[in-house]
């Protein structure tokens, strides 16, 4: 059982425990769409949608589930929360389902998710796992996001599909692909360690 | 309860709660997303043939479908064509106007693509690729300018151009539509097109 206030479980997700900086897991996502703030926003939303509901499902009925089909079990569970996401966005936000692809069923092996429900939701309350559950979500869509506005902007030279960098400004095409993704992480990463690292020394 | 059966109940009833609840999800969805790519294609058909206002599917095969453009009397004016093709990472789909003699590409639209966003994924601008297919002579095989030009009127009637850094993307568009145009040709030489589509021939 987690003896933080609520206040703490909420906040530790946004930094201490980050998804992204802090525990580097979801990888995959994070750097496969973050080529543009729509769709890294849109990953985040998707899969804040899958992990939230997934905690509160998992968390309600951990008391009936052997420890041996746990695994199973959520799967089972995401999954489900997964094609309800992808659904529908498909029928309500067609464009964004396109430019997603198949990043949106592969939430399903996300393993932020996989990893809340396995620490957290699976031995704690229903209230402290949506707490953690809003907390970790608010991380990985802020990592998104910051991954993403860095990636479009020197990518493409515009945010949100605006243009924000003046006519001389010639696009850095690499950020957009592949090689940008992990370049951008890695020193987003040893900016965060280093912050870290500075925080603790003066305590 | 013994383990095992408490196991096999546990995930016998996730799977059924589950499977129960994603059908309703499907059924509430189903109809919206087959309107959604309906509307898509239709959208698509009316872009590529111009001064249509209906049209009918004329035939229809794997990875080919065509459709007719009808004007305000009800006479086919033009072909839409839908077809697929491998890209640089997946199926590309795309949807070519031509006029009934299949001579002329009016315009080109793509459906669907997953090539390189910031690269392969121009295939779908306009300003960077579409807008040189317009007005095309496809009377004998289309081919691609390289290098790129930066404007519709360096090109020939029967060529269209390169997007820098991205010539795999390219040239498989290109393929797609020369391979369906002679596929096209094909049936109609057999005869197979909807009745109402032979007179135009």
């Amino acid at each position: 059982m987690s003896t933080k206030s609520i206040g703490q479980e909420f906040t530790k997700g946004l930094w201490d425990e980050n998804p992204v900086f802090r525990q580097l897991l979801g990888l995959c996502p994070t750097l496969a769409v973050t080529n543009a703030v729509i769709n890294g926003l849109a990953m985040g939303m998707a899969t804040s949608f899958v992990l939230i509901f997934s905690s509160l499902v998992v968390s309600s009925i951990k008391k009936f589930i052997p420890s041996q089909v746990r695994i199973a079990s959520y799967v089972v569970i995401i999954a489900t929360f997964v094609t309800v996401a992808d659904r529908f966005l498909a029928a309500f936000f067609p464009p964004i389902s396109k430019s997603l692809g198949p990043y949106v069923p592969l939430i399903v092996v996300n393993c932020i998710i996989l990893g809340r429900q396995e620490a957290f939701s699976s031995k704690n309350t229903v209230g402290r796992s949506l707490i953690d559950a809003l907390g970790m979500s608010s991380g990985f869509v802020l990592a998104m996001l910051i991954l993403s506005a860095i990636r479009e902007i020197l990518g493409m030279g515009t945010f949100l599909g605006y243009q924000v960098m003046g006519q001389w400004f010639e696009p850095w095409i690499i950020m957009i692909l592949p090689p940008g993704a992990f370049i951008t992480l890695g020193i987003l990463l040893a900016l965060a360690l280093q912050i870290e690292r500075k925080t603790k020394s003066r305590k | 309860m013994k383990l095992s059966t408490q196991m096999v109940v546990v995930l016998t009833s996730v799977g059924l709660l589950s499977g129960s609840f994603l059908a309703i999800v499907g059924h509430l969805t189903k109809e919206r997303i087959a309107l959604n790519k309906q509307r898509e294609t239709e959208k698509a058909i009316i872009q590529v043939v111009p001064g249509i206002v209906s049209s009918q599917k004329l035939y229809e095969e794997r990875d080919l479908s065509v459709y007719g453009g009808k004007d305000a009397e009800g006479n086919i004016v033009g072909f839409a064509i839908q077809a697929s093709g491998i890209g640089f990472q997946d199926k590309i789909t795309l949807m070519l106007g031509t006029n009934t003699s299949l001579k002329k590409i009016n315009r080109l639209a793509i459906l669907d693509q997953k090539e390189t966003p910031g690269l392969g994924a121009k295939i779908a601008d306009s300003e960077f690729f579409l807008l040189y297919w317009e007005n095309k002579d496809s009377s004998g095989t289309i081919t691609l300018h390289k290098p790129a030009v930066s404007s519709p009127e360096e090109l020939l009637p029967t060529e269209v151009n390169t997007i820098t850094g991205a010539t795999i993307s390219s040239e498989a568009v290109l393929s797609i539509v020369n391979t369906s145009l002679e596929q096209v040709r094909k049936i109609i030489k057999e005869g197979k097109l909807s009745s109402e589509a032979q007179d135009v021939n």
